[in-house]
């Protein structure tokens, strides 16, 4: 284990500790019938996708668990890579709340019987954080968390998405994770819901996670180069239209990335229209800098259609165009992705494009289930 | 809301005085909270942000516990389409993504009494039932009409005294 995970690792630590050892007894007991017994670690009943919850205890554990397997070029094509996330999050009086995911990976063969032919698992603090609802439209949160820019980052997990692989635009030009504090919350404006995230990250001082952020999934080799947050400061407004069917956002970000140290600014614009037979989601930004090597900018438009029951087509294409080196690739990807119970995912996925170095063609498939 | 807050309390005053048959002629959803009620102003949205967890604490920062019926509760299917405009798919997909969040669905309690019991003794929760089941125990802050062709029976059949 890398010594960079030791100071997350004591942070996750103290998180599900706290957790797990009731610094305050929730106030919200949620069983009224209950409330002169002492059932305190009674938990309600399971089921798949929302975790184990103790109603007394404030407390609640998930998780998810994925397995992809790849065949793209240049990879080898009995290889996988196997994901397990853990979800803790613990109520502390009123206001706060803790939350914790730690998550491992590892590459492994998928025959299992050449031994020998996976990679390390790591295992990294994905986020921590404590919250604390200050009024009813703030809550300031505290810690290492999932950078607000447009809406994948925030769900990614991959009983989340359509599809297996994430588009470049969601990643490559920023930090994934970002530690410091941030505020968010939901106000009305014209009547409409307008959510909102503001944050400031310091991660050269807090170095939360450091080993997590690649700047895209390289499937075949490690090659994907660091970008972690330095500095940052920015936010993202989503305003929703039509009930929740449609919600139109737009993030800026000014930040400093480890490697390469420049200093950057990032706009994005993304939404999501959802109607009963399709629904689309796209996703664009435009990162300039100092240098002009520093110039990235893509997107993606996603469809998907129900085609009958739990079963969906996915249809995606993505344009991306980095400075260094100075390419743009097109990405086109045709999934299927099977919902047979909630919290269980299997997906199929196809890609190709023009300009594949960064994401190669193949196919994907993946089973995940949110437990 | 001031507006809703009288029209509510007329309305249970009507609820308790009038014999059974108009009672029951007059069934409506109930949006209930302890007799001292969240510092919010009750409105549809504010309330379907209550219910969707978009707000957390009210005013005096106690914080808000919203309480559900069963999935196959009429009422419940109700509520869903008239206050948060979902349908069940997407309402399962958001669920799933707060869920990622560290943000849980409102708890489930089996029944109209229970949800009565539960919100009369906790600050900051809010619920909702047929009014039939409403008691002096509890707050009103909204009443909402039932969509046209609900069938009244059904949701007060297991309240006593119903006809």
């Amino acid at each position: 284990m890398s010594r960079h995970l030791h100071r997350p690792l004591v942070l996750g630590v103290i998180a599900l500790v706290s957790a797990f050892c009731g610094v305050s007894r929730a106030t919200d007991a949620t069983d009224a019938t209950d409330a002169t017994n002492d059932h305190s670690w009674q938990p309600a009943p399971y089921s798949l996708g929302q975790g184990l919850y103790f109603p007394d205890q404030g407390l609640r554990i998930g998780g998810y668990a994925d397995v992809h397997f790849f065949d793209l070029s240049g990879s080898k094509a009995d290889s996988s890579l196997r994901d397990v996330s853990l979800f803790v999050t613990k109520d502390i009086g009123s206001r706060w709340q803790l939350f914790t995911e730690l998550a491992t990976s590892r590459t492994v063969n998928v025959t299992g019987a050449q031994n020998g032919g996976g990679g390390q698992a790591k295992v990294d603090v994905e986020r921590v954080y404590a919250d604390f609802h200050a009024t009813p439209a703030i809550t300031l949160r505290f810690g290492k968390f999932l950078t607000p820019i447009g809406e994948w980052n925030l769900v990614h997990a991959d009983p989340l998405t359509w599809t297996v692989s994430r588009p470049l635009s969601t990643s490559a030009a920023f930090a994934r994770h970002a530690a410091g504090a941030m505020a968010f919350g939901t106000v009305a404006v014209k009547g409409r819901d307008l959510d909102y995230w503001v944050f400031a990250d310091d991660s050269k001082n807090l170095g939360v996670g450091q080993d997590a952020d690649d700047a895209f999934t390289d499937y075949t080799g490690d090659h994907s180069p660091r970008n972690n947050f330095l500095h940052a400061f920015g936010g993202r407004v989503l305003y929703h239209l039509a009930g929740d069917s449609l919600a139109v956002g737009a993030s800026f970000v000014t930040y400093q990335l480890e490697q390469p140290r420049h200093d950057y600014q990032l706009t994005g614009i993304d939404f999501t229209w959802t109607t009963r037979y399709v629904e689309l989601t796209g996703e664009a930004i435009y990162r300039t800098g100092a240098s002009p090597l520093s110039s990235e900018r893509g997107g993606f438009v996603e469809a998907g259609i129900p085609i009958v029951s739990h079963l969906y087509l996915i249809g995606r294409i993505e344009r991306y165009h980095t400075s260094v080196p100075e390419t743009t690739t097109v990405v086109r990807t045709e999934a299927l992705n099977y919902r047979p119970i909630p919290g269980l995912v299997l997906k199929l996925e196809h890609r190709n494009g023009r300009n594949g170095e960064i994401v190669p063609a193949g196919w994907l498939a993946s089973i995940s289930v949110l437990f | 809301m001031p507006v809703y807050r009288h029209i509510a309390r007329l309305s249970l005053f009507g609820l308790v005085f009038a014999g059974p048959v108009t009672w029951a002629a007059q069934v409506q959803v109930a949006v209930i909270t302890a007799p001292a009620a969240p510092r919010l102003a009750f409105d549809k949205d504010t309330l379907r942000n209550v219910y969707l967890k978009r707000i957390f604490v009210d005013g005096d920062g106690v914080k808000l516990a919203p309480v559900n019926l069963p999935a196959d509760s009429p009422l419940r299917g109700i509520f869903t389409r008239v206050i948060l405009h979902m349908s069940e798919q997407p309402l399962q997909d958001y669920w799933d993504k707060q869920y990622f969040q560290g943000v849980s669905p409102p708890y489930v309690l089996a029944s109209d009494e229970a949800v009565v019991r539960f919100i009369a003794v906790t600050p900051g929760a809010v619920g909702y039932v047929a009014s039939c089941h409403v008691d002096t125990s509890v707050h009103i802050v909204m009443l909402l009409p039932l969509p046209a062709g609900t069938a009244e029976s059904g949701l007060c059949a297991d309240h006593t005294g119903a006809p």
